[in-house]
């Protein structure tokens, strides 16, 4: 549901007319934007190396979040100071649990150059660096927002961000048609020299920068973890390619750290503000990507959203973005492109030589994706015959079933599709 | 005076030949039996004591000594009775003839009133008799069909007073019909094909399964028909070769599953155990050891139906018989195998709630407890799984129902078919696909060099196991079979290919 953006106007009305859950443990809903924030902040009067070791320091303590970091920076002036002011300045963070000051105790036992030394040799060892929002490298489509998070831990090429990028969010329990979509406008936006942004998670984002790697673009993976654990487990290996192909990871939480739950609320907010636009491509009712829509209306990014058929609850979240007006509506991967503004790339020429068989399947696939069963129905070819055309069609990568029955055209596959239209 | 006399123990699903030796000496009456002999064993004194007088014999007021031979294998059950008591009898002078003792082995069990009773297994004793180079047997009455399959002369005696007369030359019997019996219902019972609507792919699957005896997966929401595919598949095994049902038919007569009338077995073996059942039900044990389900569907099929619902260590346990064929039960006297060749049929939701995957259905489960739930089908079984077919529910128009024209097609085609490629099988290796060795992967089996190039490309391009390569060639081949081909095509690999396991959602 859209709910409400973190510190920001409520942007949307919720479906079941109940709150949204507050995105951020320290972001109450009722802080107004003028007493607090980061945009009236004066942050280039500030010394970036004088204040690392306190600003890396401060963003250890638990509770601190972006909101209540800016609330440090307005009361104090600086970190510098806000450390110096000693256990006064807990009072500025009245979300900061009970062990907070435990915790700044055991900080302050330690000293801010030690914290500050071991949080990047921690971020090092996970092949990271420590980004604070003064920095000059600091991502400049994060230093816009509101609020926005103190430290980055960032792992990867930094030029990746200099790139326009676009997220592209969904749901985990994607099903095949979402997953083929994510896959296709992944493929389009790499092959676009468009960075794809997403959260790394299992599911459409997982698809989205597959696609966009195998396609030999850059891919930004946000994660709700520490960069020295990625989560989920199993996308490290899609993650070590992102990073191989020109990629970065992207995590707010500090690496090597013992506890730590994957923060999946901040981690959507970075998506929607590393993007200069945003595309949800399948999400239910109730689903994450929906606060990374929420938080792209937040920080005026634009936002698209893949329609699915009425009765599929896997898509109903998206269709409810394009019946509230908050979405625009995809109608193709190429629209989605020059919506956000970019040029069609070089597509590769598919050649393949198709059986008759084969010719017959992918063309039924590509004016709609089917089950091997609906094939037979359309084709009139036998049940063999089918099956091991299916498979010689997905060796050669032209088709896909993300494990279900419903076998979808790939990216590769469309681009023969349009030749052909073209040619004829 | 001493005697000895000749009976059979089983162990596990083969008989083992046991000498009986009784001794009547002096002493205060008593009758003690020795020879790791366990309880039901034990028994049979009260019953031999009671059936020798109740027959008319003398139990002799001394002290007799019965040792079953060899004395350290554990004796259970009650097929001893009539050995011990010709033993007393002649222990005791009460038989005149002996000789014919040492040439005729004796089973069965005693009532008080000196008729006998059949026992568990007496095709396997039988068997054991004629491999020890005994010729003749006294069963009782009931099995006499039995102990003839195994193939040697078998005597049915309906009392003790029966045998004593055979054996003292008073009154010999006729010996059982040595030849074959046939079985009536060469297949178990099953639904009907006809009766499932749509389900092409499920199908054409279950079909290969059968022809090939490879192992199949049906996994797909609930309602949509996998239960009765799977069957069906009864319906469609081809009845047991010769010496397929000897050896079945001695699995079934341990068990205490042969029906006495047609001793052998000739429909091939369809099990499909609750879900709910222990690991030693499945694949055998207990203190005497029995036959688990998996020697029961021995050269036949073990349908799991709802497979993910069995218990972890049951379905664990089937890994082994589902690589080597039997299953080995280890004690600690030594180690037992039971043959277990059985053909998979698997069949379960892809999560608990059953509708993860399916359009227009919101599936309710968390997602860890979807992979908890689908990893209950533990990495080494799924390897083991030859075709795997993700069902959908059917749209409206790909059904009978709407369609109106073509009905679905019924079992009896589908079993001839099977029945062909069976054949072809047997004919050019003597045996199923699925348990042709990789070795003879050559052109002898209709496998081309250039098969085998597409064959490790695919592989690659797949991501396939060498265990997975291999089983894909075997499908492969029984595509051929069904097709009536004699060379295995890149369309049958491709075909077999389309039905490779999925990975864990």
């Amino acid at each position: 549901m859209i709910g409400v953006g973190p510190a920001g106007p409520i942007v949307g009305a919720t479906p079941e007319g109940a709150p949204g859950p507050a995105a951020d443990g320290s972001s109450p809903r009722a802080q107004p934007r003028e007493r607090g924030g980061w945009n009236t902040l004066e942050l280039r009067d500030l010394d970036p190396m004088a204040e690392r070791p306190f600003w890396v320091t401060l963003a250890q303590l638990p509770g601190v979040g972006p909101v209540g970091f800016a609330r440090l920076l307005h009361r104090f002036g600086s970190t510098r100071a806000a450390w110096a002011a000693g256990a006064e300045l807990l009072t500025v963070l009245p979300r900061v649990a009970d062990d907070g000051n435990a915790a700044l105790r055991r900080l302050r036992r330690e000293g801010p150059p030690a914290v500050l030394a071991r949080v990047e040799r921690a971020t090092r060892l996970a092949g990271g660096e420590v980004l604070t929002a003064l920095d000059a490298t600091y991502p400049r489509a994060l230093a816009e927002i509101d609020p926005r998070p103190p430290v980055l831990y960032v792992a990867g090429d930094g030029d990746a961000f200099e790139a326009p990028g676009v997220a592209i969010v969904g749901t985990r329990r994607a099903t095949g048609y979402g997953r083929a979509c994510a896959a296709d406008l992944g493929d389009e936006l790499a092959r676009a020299g468009v960075t794809v942004i997403s959260g790394l998670a299992l599911g459409i984002d997982g698809e989205a920068h597959a696609a966009a790697v195998a396609a030999g673009g850059r891919s930004i993976g946000v994660l709700p973890s520490p960069l020295d654990r990625v989560y989920p487990p199993r996308h490290r290996e899609l993650a070590r390619r992102m990073l191989a192909s020109g990629g970065a990871l992207v995590s707010e939480l500090a690496a090597g750290q013992s506890t730590g739950r994957p923060d999946f609320a901040r981690r959507n907010r970075i998506i929607a503000g590393l993007a200069r636009a945003v595309v949800v491509v399948e999400a239910p009712d109730r689903s994450g990507a929906l606060l990374t829509a929420a938080a792209a209306v937040d920080y005026g990014r634009d936002l698209h959203a893949v329609p699915g058929p009425i009765d599929a609850v896997a898509s109903s979240g998206c269709n409810r973005l394009i019946a509230d007006h908050l979405a625009a509506l995809v109608t193709s991967s190429a629209a989605l492109l020059h919506a956000v503004g970019a040029r069609s790339g070089a597509r590769p020429v598919s050649v393949a030589t198709l059986s008759e068989a084969e010719g017959l399947v992918l063309g039924g696939l590509l004016r709609r994706s089917a089950s091997i069963e609906e094939l037979i129905g359309r084709t009139g070819l036998r049940t063999g015959v089918l099956a091991s055309a299916v498979t010689l069609l997905e060796a050669r990568g032209l088709v896909d079933n993300y494990g279900g029955a419903t076998f979808h055209p790939t990216p590769a596959a469309r681009r023969i599709g349009a030749a052909a239209d073209r040619a004829r | 005076m001493l005697a000895e006399t000749l009976s059979a123990s089983i162990l596990g699903v083969d008989g083992v030949p046991v000498r009986v030796e009784v001794d009547v000496a002096f002493g205060l009456p008593a009758l003690t039996i020795v020879g790791l002999a366990g309880s039901q064993v034990q028994e049979a004194r009260e019953r031999v004591r009671s059936a020798l007088r109740n027959s008319g014999f003398e139990v002799p007021a001394r002290r007799i000594t019965v040792n079953l031979a060899p004395a350290d294998l554990p004796k259970d059950g009650t097929g001893y009775d009539l050995a011990i008591a010709v033993g007393i009898l002649a222990a005791s002078g009460q038989l005149p003839r002996h000789d014919h003792l040492s040439a005729t082995a004796l089973v069965g069990e005693l009532a008080l009133d000196g008729a006998l009773r059949p026992v568990a297994g007496t095709m396997a004793l039988a068997a054991a008799v004629r491999d020890a180079g005994v010729p003749e047997m006294i069963v009782p009455g009931g099995s006499v069909g039995e102990a003839a399959t195994a193939g040697v002369r078998a005597y049915g005696a309906v009392t003790l007073g029966q045998a004593i007369r055979h054996l003292a030359g008073l009154e010999v019997m006729a010996p059982g019909p040595a030849e074959l019996p046939a079985s009536l219902p060469e297949r178990a019972a099953g639904p009907d094909l006809a009766e499932v609507d749509g389900q092409q792919v499920a199908r054409r699957a279950l079909e290969i399964a059968v022809a090939g005896h490879h192992n199949l997966v049906l996994c797909g929401p609930p309602g949509i028909g996998k239960t009765l595919l799977l069957r069906s598949a009864a319906g469609l095994l081809p009845p047991l070769e010769d010496d397929e049902a000897v050896a079945v038919s001695r699995i079934y007569s341990v068990a205490g599953l042969l029906d006495r009338r047609t001793p052998l077995v000739r429909a091939r073996p369809f099990r499909a155990p609750h879900h709910t059942i222990s690991t030693q039900a499945l694949v055998g044990g207990g203190p005497r050891v029995r036959p688990g389900e998996a020697s029961l569907g021995h050269r036949g099929v073990l349908l799991l139906d709802e497979t993910l619902q069995f218990r972890a260590d049951a379905l664990d346990a089937l890994r082994e018989p589902l690589e080597s064929g039997s299953v080995t039960i280890a004690r600690v006297e030594g180690a037992l195998s039971l043959p277990a060749r059985f053909t998979l049929l698997a069949g379960f939701n892809p999560c608990p709630c059953g509708w993860r995957g399916s359009p227009g259905r919101a599936c309710t489960c968390e997602d860890a407890a979807a992979r908890r739930y689908a990893a209950r089908l533990s990495g080494p079984l799924r390897d083991r799984i030859d075709l795997w077919v993700t069902m959908a529910e059917p749209e409206r128009q790909t059904t009978g129902i709407a369609r109106g024209s073509r009905p679905p097609e019924g079992s009896n085609p589908v079993a001839a078919r099977v029945a062909v490629a069976w054949r072809r099988q047997l004919d050019r290796q003597g045996r199923a696909n699925a348990e042709l060795p990789a070795p003879q992967f050559d052109e002898q089996h209709g496998f081309a060099a250039s098969f085998l190039e597409l064959l490790a490309r695919r592989g690659r391009r797949f991501g396939l196991s060498p265990r997975r390569m291999h089983r894909t060639a075997r499908v492969a081949r029984t595509v051929a079979d069904l097709e009536g081909e004699a060379t295995v095509s890149a369309l049958h690999l491709d075909e077999a290919l389309r039905y490779r396991a999925v990975a864990l959602p």
